[in-house]
């Protein structure tokens, strides 16, 4: 008996390991190739913008010490090698979008199971909480051990290529600081977790976490005096290491330490703490709020609230980021005839910032499109957790939910795209570039086709595949940015990035708008939604 | 009489497995009806045709006359449905769901309301998400029998309710039969069924294999008798029906299925001094249908 309770005990808690790792492991692998390919096409492209000696020169000279940029981006250095350009232009980019996947990665591996109920089964089998958080910490790092691999050999084989020429051992260490990003990051939502009261309310507090070293970042980059700042920040601590532009390895010290001690702090708690609860409760009784709950109409309204504010306040300031910088961009690119070639390649033209700015609203498009793909997810999420059901078994009609639900998602990017352009207007006024309120608008409203596209065959699979509808769009959204990588990188084939929608976007304000292919996209995208409602009117209704 | 609930050839098939064949029922205004079966049988699948929530694979399903499954939003204004399972908005709070319930059934008797809140001992200012198992069923519960809805289809309905919680409940049932409201419910608490039920149908692997009241049933089975006689047991074996027969000198235990005279006549001339004759439960009934045999032929084999 005493020997088959013990084999039960390792076996649960190692399948807490084991579904972690191959959950996380399987994301760790698409965002490192995601990653790696960010950093190879920014390598591999900074020979041919910038071919000449003089153009680097050029660019480092306009861009070094310019503090609104290392605000941005973290202080630049070395501008005029490839290594510097390649740390700048896909450093941040990537430590940023490390951390949010470590964060997300981590609340959903412990809280989230937690909250669905899962764990209770786990421990009241013979494992003990504290010793399946370890577990589950385990799972994580097998995540994050393949997100390293991959984004350290697309790196090491970019450095390697004859453009190039940066060391394995630089490679290797640049891949390794900026993912050391998602490793703090999981670590500080597995304590995250443990002290609130639900899955959702530790991604806040996370995300709080990440905004606020950012900004301690921010102010260290643009005040001289202000550069010991880093130090009390995670973020800043992976600039410290300076990964290829003079590698100073000390700085793993703090990241190793703090790594080690919330882990061990996290099992701690998680083996003293009821489960389903956490160290603040924050309002489980609140006062009743039904304004919005008179219809389905209003609780689709009050369900996807916070997600649309979000979504459209990050687009406002990505916006506003995009507009302050236009000026001081539009002047140090003009003249590298490399970067005027890819606008002219891409159907634009004329310099300054607004090529500047029809370069970058392409990465607007990119959120946007990120942004649908959300919107499906909750849809079907919806579904899949049986709260349709109650909605129904009452006279609600199918059609006019999902109408109602695709028309958030529509809204989400009309709004986000409008205030985005309106956004980037007042950021360029305020530097007094020479681009117009009209312009940016178009800009704005520009990258919503291609969302309304990748909304309208989300729309489509929801209706009749629902299981594969979540999958999909992100598939979509994963394809292009890929699509846009290789075409960035190798010549672009004309067949593959007619495949991208994103790659359909015509860079307003540096070219007039791709009227007829907004128009497509759009008539696509509402003809699909339109067969997915038709079909969803039609179908069972399946749980999860 | 309005016929609440007509079924005509009602199948669903998931893939391979065969979750309901051709089921054909009648529930009339006005009845409770219990619907029993083991795991896997398909009473669920049944509901959720009712509902319209998934698709027949073939057959009707009535409500009232109205179609439920081509015409679900009519048929829905008189319905009320109960899981067994609540999965409800987590970030609302149990006002807010009953308020939003409320609002898009339509129509809510805010009086029974209050007053199943309270018979329920129900918090409804916490969020969803801190109720326990128990809590949630009763909040689905109350925005179920709120409405006072024609027909309550539920889904057994009181999973997780500890016993005062289930005495409440069947108070509510008891009320809503004397309003004239329909009953169809699924359930595997066999008391609760025999208390409130009019009729019983039970369904297994998929196939309906028996409707009727619980009279009815008890007449097609066994009676179970024991007695004590003055002398020893005579000889039974001339007596028709008898099965399951134990003798312990003036001792007689047995099960007699269809009239009991021949028995006694044979007794009495023995001279009995203490007799008991038991009609079987409602579990006893259930376990004759499913027990041993019944088991390996459901329905859950392909899941
Ligand atoms: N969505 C589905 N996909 C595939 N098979 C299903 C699905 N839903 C139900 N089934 C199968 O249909 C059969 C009947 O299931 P149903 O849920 O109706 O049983 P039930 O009588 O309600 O059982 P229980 O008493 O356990 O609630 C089972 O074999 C089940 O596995
Ligand atoms: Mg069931």
């Amino acid at each position: 008996m005493r020997h088959s309770e013990r084999y039960d005990e390792r076996g649960a808690a190692r399948a807490v390991a084991v579904t972690t790792a191959r959950r996380v492991g399987r994301q760790g692998l698409l965002w490192g190739l995601l990653f790696g390919g960010t950093i190879a096409a920014s390598a591999t492209s900074y020979s041919g913008l910038v071919p000449t000696a003089a153009a680097r020169e050029r660019l480092a000279l306009s861009f070094e010490g310019n503090t609104a940029w290392a605000a941005l981006f973290g202080p630049l250095r070395r501008l005029d090698t490839v290594a510097g350009y390649t740390a700048y232009k896909s450093g941040m980019f990537v430590i940023i979008l490390a951390a949010i996947w470590g964060l997300f990665a981590a609340t959903r591996s412990l809280r989230g199971e937690e909250d669905a109920g899962r764990w209770e089964i786990l421990c009241a089998g013979h494992t003990t909480r504290g010793r399946a958080a370890a577990q589950a910490a385990v799972g994580l790092g097998a995540g994050f051990a393949l997100l390293w691999a991959a984004t350290a050999l697309l790196s090491v084989s970019a450095g390697a290529s004859s453009k190039v020429g940066i060391g394995i051992g630089a490679a290797l260490f640049f891949a390794t600081a900026l993912c050391s990003a998602a490793a703090m990051f999981m670590a500080i939502g597995m304590f995250v977790g443990q002290l609130a009261a639900s899955r959702r309310d530790a991604n806040l507090i996370g995300a709080g976490v990440l905004a606020g070293s950012y900004l301690v970042r921010m102010a260290a980059d643009s005040d001289p005096g202000l550069a010991w700042l880093r130090w009390a920040s995670p973020i800043g601590w992976i600039e410290e290491l300076r990964p290829l532009t003079g590698s100073k390895p000390l700085a793993f010290i703090p990241v190793v330490a703090l790594v080690v001690m919330l882990v061990a702090l996290s099992v701690w708690i998680a083996a003293r703490r009821d489960v389903g609860a956490g160290a603040f409760a924050i309002g489980e009784t609140p006062k009743p709020r039904t304004r919005l709950l008179g219809s389905q109409a209003g609780l689709t309204l009050r369900l996807t609230r916070p997600t649309v504010v979000a979504w459209t306040a990050a687009l406002v300031a990505t916006g506003l980021v995009f507009g302050l910088v236009a000026q001081a961009a539009g002047s140090a690119l003009r003249g590298i005839r490399g970067i005027e070639r890819a606008i002219q390649r891409l159907g634009g033209s004329g310099s300054g910032a607004a090529s500047y700015l029809g370069f970058v609203f392409v990465i607007a498009a990119g959120l946007m499109a990120i942004a649908v793909a959300g919107q499906i997810a909750s849809i079907r999420n919806e579904e899949a957790s049986g709260h349709l059901d109650h909605l129904f078994v009452r006279p609600v009609e199918r059609w006019r939910w999902l109408t109602v639900r695709l028309g958030v998602g529509l809204g989400l990017v009309a709004l986000a795209g409008l205030l985005a352009g309106v956004a980037a207007w007042v950021g360029a006024a305020s530097q007094h570039a020479d681009v117009g309120l009209g312009e940016l608008v178009k800009a704005g409203l520009n990258v919503v086709p291609p969302a309304v596209f990748v909304l309208g065959i989300g729309g489509l699979v929801f209706g009749i595949l629902p299981r594969a509808s979540i999958g999909v769009v992100y598939g979509i959204v994963v394809w292009s940015f890929l699509v846009e990588v290789v075409a960035a990188v190798f010549d672009s084939n004309h067949w593959l990035r007619d495949t991208s929608p994103l790659l359909h976007v015509a860079p307003v304000p540096a070219a007039e708008p791709n009227v007829q292919a907004a128009v497509w996209l759009i008539v696509l995208g509402l003809a699909a939604a339109a067969a997915g409602i038709w079909s969803f009117e039609r179908r069972d209704l399946v749980g999860a | 009489m309005e016929t609440a609930i007509r079924t005509e050839n009602l199948s669903k098939t998931y893939g391979t497995t065969r979750a309901l064949v051709s089921l054909n029922l009648e529930v009339p205004r006005g009845e409770v009806l219990g619907y029993l079966g083991p795991n896997g049988a398909g009473k669920t699948t049944t509901i959720r045709l009712l509902l319209g929530l998934v698709r027949a694979t073939v057959g009707r399903a009535e409500i009232f006359g109205i179609d439920a499954q081509a015409n679900p939003v009519e048929a829905h204004r008189r319905v009320a449905y109960v899981p067994g399972e609540a999965n409800l908005w987590p970030q609302l709070t149990g006002w807010e769901t009953l308020y939003l319930l409320g609002r898009i059934q339509g129509r809510v008797d805010t009086a029974y309301r209050d007053l199943l809140i309270e018979r329920f001992d129900f918090d409804p200012t916490k969020k969803v998400r801190s109720y326990s198992k128990g809590n949630r069923q009763k909040l689905i519960l109350i925005a179920g029998l709120m409405s006072r809805a024609d027909l309550l289809l539920l889904d057994e309905p009181t999973s997780g309710l500890d016993p005062l919680m289930e005495r409440a409940f069947r108070e509510c049932v008891q009320e809503a039969r004397e309003r004239g409201q329909t009953v169809f419910l699924s359930s595997h608490i066999l008391s609760e069924v025999e208390a409130l039920c009019d009729r019983v149908a039970i369904l297994r692997a998929g196939h309906l294999i028996e409707v009727g009241t619980l009279a009815e049933m008890r007449h097609l089975s066994a009676l179970h008798v024991e007695a004590e006689l003055d002398g020893t047991v005579p000889d039974l074996s001339n007596v028709p029906g008898l099965s399951a027969v134990e003798v312990e000198g003036n001792r007689l235990r047995c099960e007699v299925t269809g009239p009991i005279e021949p028995l006694l006549a044979t007794l009495a001339s023995t001279g009995v001094r203490h007799l008991v004759s038991r009609e079987p439960s409602l579990e006893e009934l259930f376990l004759a249908h499913y027990g041993a045999d019944g088991r390996g032929e459901a329905g859950d084999d392909a899941a």
